[in-house]
This record gives C-alpha cells, sequence and structure tokens, in this order.
C-alpha cells in the first residue's frame, strides 16, 4: 500500500520552561511508510518534542507540520489523524479493557458500530481478547502497557507518536511491538519512536534522529551511520578462544580478558572491523561472530552524544 | 464543542464515579441523616399527636429544605474538586485532549457529571418532600421554585471546584480551597455582612414636638406637679441622639449566601383565605388555639428578614413618636416617649442578585476550567506536567 499521507515535519523547534530550554533547535521528519527513532540522552527533549507534535504544547519557535497541519492552528485536523501515546500514561482502572478503549473510540467521534468492531480488533491485535471484559488493574504490566498503546490506534492514525513503548514489555511483547510497528509503518503510517533499547530500535526503524541537550546532533537512515571516529568495543567469539586471543594479542590489538560469551576487542569503525575479521580469517582463526558491542546503534549513539 | 462529545465525557465520568465509590452506603446514610432531622422537626413541632401548629408542612418543608442545602454544600465540593488535577495525576488526562474532544466537552462533561451526582443526591429527599407536602401548607409553587433554585446552587458550588480542580496542581489544595469557597459563601458572606454593617452605623438626630395632650386625656390622680410640667412642655421641640444601621448599604453582601438566595426565592404564603380565617376564628371559640405556620415560616422568616435589610431605616427626622404611659409607679406616673424606625413600608427581592452573582461566578469559573483544559498550552504553571 502506497502512502498519500504528510508525515511528520518539524524543523528548529523550541521551547523553554522557565529557565530550563528543554528543545533548543531541533529537525525532524518522518515519512510515510518509514519507522523513525528518536534517540537521545534523558533530559535530551524528546518528550517534550512529541508533545508539541501531539498538539499538547504550543514551540516557542519552529515549524511542525504533522499530517500536513499545523498543530497549533489546527489541533483537531492533526488529532484526527495522529495517535500519540506517553511513557507515562494511567488507565481508568475501573473500567474493562473494551469499555477503555470504545470511550476512546468514542472520544474519536469513530460511530457506535464503528467503535465497538475497531475495540474487538484492538483487543484481538494486543493479545488481551481474553481480558477483555475485565477490569483494567487486573492487568499485568506489559498488559496495561498493550492496551495504552492500541488506544493510540483506536481512529487508525496517519502518524503515530510513541514515546518509550517498549518499556515495562516483556520480550515476546517486544518483538511483537516491533512487528506490529513495521505492519503499520508497511500500510503507510509514518511511526515516530522514542527509546532507550537500542537494540529494539535496530531492528526496527528506517531513521534514526540523534537528539542531545534539545538539539538534533544527527539525522540516518539507518543503513548509513556515520563512520565511527572513536575505538568502541566489538565482541569476537571463535571456536578455539585461546587462538584468537594469541592472534589478537600477536598483531597488536587492545582486546581484554576472553569471557564466556567472547573476547572484547576496541576498534575505530567498520573498516578496522573487516580488516581485523578477514586478517583473523587469513591466520586460520574459525571465527563464529564479530559485532560491535550493544549494535551499531548503540556505537553511533554513544558517538553523537558525548 | 457538541452535545456528543460532553455526553461522552459525562457518560465515562459518571460510569467511573459509579464504579468508584459506595454510593449505595453514602445515599442511605445521606438519607438517614435526613429523615433523622424531619423526625426530630416533626416532634419539635409538638409530637405526632398536639396539633398546635396548624399547616406544619410550611416548617417542615422549609426546614428541610434549609438542612438539605447546608448538608449538600457539604458532599457537593468533594464531587469536583478533583476531578481535572486528580486525572492529571492519575496520567489519563493528556491521553483526552489529544481526541478530538475539545476543552469544553471535557469541562461541561465533567460538570454534568459532578453535578448529575449533586442531583442524585436532591432526588434522594423527595419522599421527605413527599411527606411535608402531605403535612399540608406547602404551596406546588414553592416546591418548584426551591427546587430549581437549589438545584442551581448545587450547580455553582460543582463548577467551583471544578475550577479549582483545573487551576491548581494538588488535589489536597484544591480539594481545601473548594470548601474554603462554600464556606465564603455560607459563613464568609455573614461576616462580612455584619462587620461592614457595624462600620456603617451612623449617628443620627430625630427632633419631635412634645404632644399636648387635653387635661382630660391624662389620669385623674396624676400629681399635679406632673400634669403642669407636661401641659408647660407642650408643643417644646426636643431632640434625640440615635444610631442606626444602614443595612440598605450592605445587604448585597448577604446576597449571594446559598441559604439566603433559596430562602428569598421561595415565594411567600399567600394569605389566609376567608374561610381559613373562618375556620380559625372558630377554632379559637371553641378554645383550640394554634400557631399560625406562617409565623414560624422558616424560608418565609428569612427571606422576608433579608428583605428587610435592603430597605433604608426611616428618613432622619421622620421617626414617629410614641406616648404612653408606663402603669402605677409608686409615687405617680411618668411619660414615655418611644421611638421606633419606621418599618420598611416595601420589602424588595434580594435572591435575584444573589442568584445571578452566584450563577455568573459559575459561568465564570466553567470559562477558568475551559481554558486551563485548551491544548496546545502555551504556559504551564509552575510544576504542573503536560503528561
Amino acid at each position: 500500500m502506497t502512502s498519500t499521507g504528510a508525515g511528520v515535519v518539524a524543523q528548529g523547534v523550541r521551547r523553554r520552561f522557565g529557565d530550563v530550554e528543554a528543545v533548543r533547535g531541533i529537525d525532524l521528519t518522518a515519512a510515510p511508510g518509514e519507522v523513525t527513532a528518536l534517540v537521545g540522552p534523558n533530559g535530551a527533549g524528546k518528550t517534550t518534542l512529541l508533545l508539541v507534535l501531539a498538539t499538547l504544547l504550543v514551540p516557542d519557535a519552529g515549524e511542525v507540520r504533522v499530517a500536513g497541519f499545523d498543530p497549533v492552528r489546527e489541533p483537531d485536523a492533526v488529532r484526527a489523524r495522529m495517535g500519540w501515546s506517553p511513557d507515562v500514561f494511567g488507565l481508568y482502572d475501573n473500567l474493562t479493557a473494551r469499555e477503555y478503549l470504545q470511550f476512546f473510540a468514542d472520544a474519536y467521534r469513530l460511530g457506535p458500530a464503528r467503535a465497538k468492531a475497531r475495540a474487538q480488533e484492538l483487543l484481538d491485535l494486543a493479545r488481551l481478547a481474553e481480558f477483555a471484559d475485565r477490569p483494567v488493574h487486573v492487568l499485568s504490566r506489559g498488559q496495561k502497557q498493550r492496551l495504552g498503546l492500541t488506544r493510540a490506534l483506536v481512529h487508525e492514525p496517519e502518524v503515530l507518536l510513541l514515546d518509550e513503548p517498549a518499556s515495562g514489555l516483556d520480550p515476546r511483547s517486544r518483538v511483537e511491538l516491533r512487528d506490529l510497528l513495521r505492519a503499520l509503518a508497511a500500510a503507510g503510517t509514518a511511526v515516530i519512536v522514542s527509546s532507550h533499547l537500542l537494540g529494539d530500535l535496530e531492528e526496527l526503524a528506517d531513521r534514526v534522529v540523534f537528539v542531545d541537550r534539545g538539539a538534533t546532533v544527527g539525522e540516518h537512515r539507518l543503513d548509513q551511520l556515520p563512520e565511527a571516529t572513536v575505538a568502541r568495543p566489538w565482541r569476537l567469539r571463535a571456536l578455539d578462544t585461546d587462538a584468537l586471543v594469541a592472534a589478537l594479542t600477536r598483531n597488536g590489538y587492545d582486546h581484554d580478558v576472553p569471557g564466556p560469551a567472547g573476547v572484547d576487542v576496541r576498534i575505530t569503525g567498520d573498516e578496522a572491523a573487516a580488516d581485523l575479521l578477514a586478517g583473523l580469517v587469513r591466520d586460520g582463526i574459525r571465527v563464529v561472530s564479530c559485532q560491535p558491542l550493544g549494535g551499531a546503534l548503540e556505537a553511533a549513539y554513544l558517538e553523537l552524544t558525548q | 464543542m457538541s452535545p456528543h462529545g460532553i455526553a461522552t465525557v459525562a457518560q465515562q465520568e459518571f460510569r467511573l464515579r459509579i464504579r468508584a465509590g459506595r454510593w449505595r452506603v453514602l445515599l442511605s446514610i445521606w438519607f438517614a441523616v435526613l429523615v433523622l432531622f424531619t423526625c426530630l422537626l416533626r416532634a419539635a413541632l409538638g409530637g405526632f399527636s398536639n396539633e398546635d401548629v396548624a399547616d406544619k408542612g410550611i416548617v417542615i418543608y422549609g426546614g428541610l429544605m434549609l438542612f438539605v442545602l447546608g448538608l449538600a454544600l457539604l458532599v457537593v465540593p468533594a464531587l469536583a474538586a478533583q476531578s481535572v488535577n486528580g486525572d492529571r495525576e492519575r496520567g489519563t488526562l493528556a491521553t483526552l485532549q489529544v481526541t478530538r474532544l475539545s476543552a469544553a466537552d471535557i469541562c461541561l462533561g465533567k460538570f454534568a457529571a459532578a453535578w448529575g451526582t449533586a442531583l442524585v443526591f436532591l432526588f434522594v429527599t423527595l419522599p421527605l418532600v413527599v411527606y411535608a407536602i402531605a403535612q399540608k401548607g406547602v404551596p406546588v409553587g414553592r416546591v418548584a421554585v426551591v427546587t430549581v433554585v437549589l438545584a442551581l446552587l448545587l450547580g455553582t458550588v460543582c463548577a467551583i471546584s471544578l475550577a479549582l480542580s483545573a487551576l491548581l496542581s494538588r488535589t489536597t489544595t484544591s480539594g481545601v480551597l473548594a470548601y474554603l469557597a462554600v464556606f465564603a459563601l455560607t459563613v464568609g458572606t455573614l461576616i462580612a455582612f455584619g462587620l461592614t454593617t457595624a462600620i456603617t452605623t451612623e449617628p443620627y438626630t430625630s427632633s419631635y414636638q412634645n404632644p399636648c395632650p387635653s387635661a382630660s386625656q391624662l389620669p385623674q390622680d396624676l400629681p399635679q406637679a406632673q400634669r403642669d410640667q407636661i401641659l408647660a412642655g407642650c408643643g417644646q421641640t426636643q431632640t434625640f441622639q440615635e444610631t442606626r444601621s444602614r443595612t440598605d448599604r450592605t445587604w448585597w453582601l448577604l446576597a449571594p449566601n446559598p441559604f439566603v438566595i433559596l430562602a428569598d426565592a421561595a415565594p411567600q404564603l399567600p394569605p389566609l383565605t376567608a374561610a381559613q380565617k373562618r375556620q380559625r376564628q372558630a377554632d379559637e371559640q371553641r378554645g383550640v388555639f394554634r400557631q399560625d405556620a406562617r409565623d414560624i415560616d422558616p424560608l418565609g422568616g428569612l427571606g422576608r428578614a433579608v428583605r428587610g435589610l435592603r430597605e433604608p431605616p426611616t428618613a432622619i427626622g421622620r421617626s414617629t413618636v410614641g406616648y404612653s404611659q408606663v402603669g402605677p409607679v409608686s409615687g405617680g406616673y411618668s411619660s414615655q416617649l418611644s421611638i421606633a424606625l419606621d418599618p420598611p413600608k416595601r420589602r424588595r427581592p434580594v435572591w435575584p442578585y444573589g442568584l445571578a452573582f452566584d450563577v455568573a461566578v459559575a459561568a465564570g469559573a466553567l470559562w477558568v476550567t475551559t481554558r486551563r483544559l485548551a491544548t496546545p498550552s502555551r504556559n504551564l504553571p509552575k510544576g504542573q506536567r503536560v503528561a
């Protein structure tokens, strides 16, 4: 399915809270059909930016378009097309999961018949069908998180803003979340996800926007992350660990004492890693794996946010 | 703003309230207290056999409604005082604000749910109202007006409480302030009226001319010296220094008081019909004396008293002068001059001002609430999170 949506465009967004300038120049674009990761340390302004995009905060400066509309001047048009799930949210404890979703379907003016059908669809999607008619407070943390997430999908938004959606989710739910967001993107939704779980994002996102201290410090396609300039640990594992360590020492690599998971070697960038691997193979070391510790995204993240 | 949006929020709020609270217990206690009050009031009116008050319903109904108002003022602030900031604390407000519900939808929906709950409490008093009416004397018009005014007053308290919950970030603060607001309306108005009335008390001078009784009008055994004194003073002008309270300048301080509004808005009872008067005279001739409930009508009495405050006291120098004899005192008679202020010639209503003020405050409170719920927000109060 090709998308006709406009996605999200934000340029030069600034927002101050009293003395603190939480956002001071964030640029971000999120195209329809793509998952855009918003990555940065705590306090970098991710949540504030998402609040601006979600029509909750007026930015002090900057141009913002969500689904083609201005969130400040046309909030209702944006709200009709945008779903948002905050990092921390409450559910109505005395409602059942079904009532909760139906209430939001009403709030999004879906119409009674559509609201009912949509609630059932979402309950199935969130694997909550068996809890549909039980009060929300009996749900586990992960189930609540999933319910809150599906709330943002009630009106089938063309732009989806998720603030730390994976926090509190067990590994299986995280995999499902990933699959769900990929499916939504494939259907033409522009998805923005802020998260600290860089490993998850690596498998999920098409693009990544790095923010630090309120400003965008990098915007990349995930397959075109910037070259590393600082040595980072890479983890090597070989069938014969002793031979591997001996080869590393012989070639003058800076490596740690081997552990059960392998040997960590400090190298700078993909080129150096490829050279190392080629050298080891030449030396007859049977290497099983070689990967940057924490993944390429983490390496880039650490590189960009000092 | 749309009816659908308001209804969506109101239904949701109502459903949450019903599930969260122990409403049956609360309403049962409410009803039990009112039953107890009604029984005691009925007993105070002369027990269940003694028929010394005619039309007891007037007193029972009036007393009950004032009591219901007082009790409701203790319950109602709690219904809305944590509505907005409570949602904010629980993290359920922002998710509502990003839906297609407008700020006015959320505000009015929450208000409707709180007011609706307050009206449920009012509705529960219905059996007692029926009982009061069965005790005779309560005009239907009075019941209608009192019910409507009572509902409006409770709505005002709901709106003020809601606005406080939107203005303040802490639920405990808004809860306390909501009760303080009710206190200001009820006791605060009284204190303000009392203190300012003392300030406006002013001296005034009244002058009068001594009466000139003819010799035959004076008692025969009045000693000659006094007789001469009275006749000698005939026609002379005397002045008196008096003080009077200018409540006609301060009555409006009482106007917003819910009890004043309720009592004054209650239509005055119609005068006794000719048939009722004849019945009463016949009863009295048979030796059955009944106190007329009109004289102890709580609503009417309070209303008349407040209306009296609104009228200026008798203009300076126009006080009436009475001449009376004080009974035989050993050694002779003395003459006494009593000075009385004219009773007000008309009593204009106070409640329209009070009710208009309260309803205007309520409308303002709803406006403020809507403003505070409007997103995207430009300025955030200190310490308040968006989501």
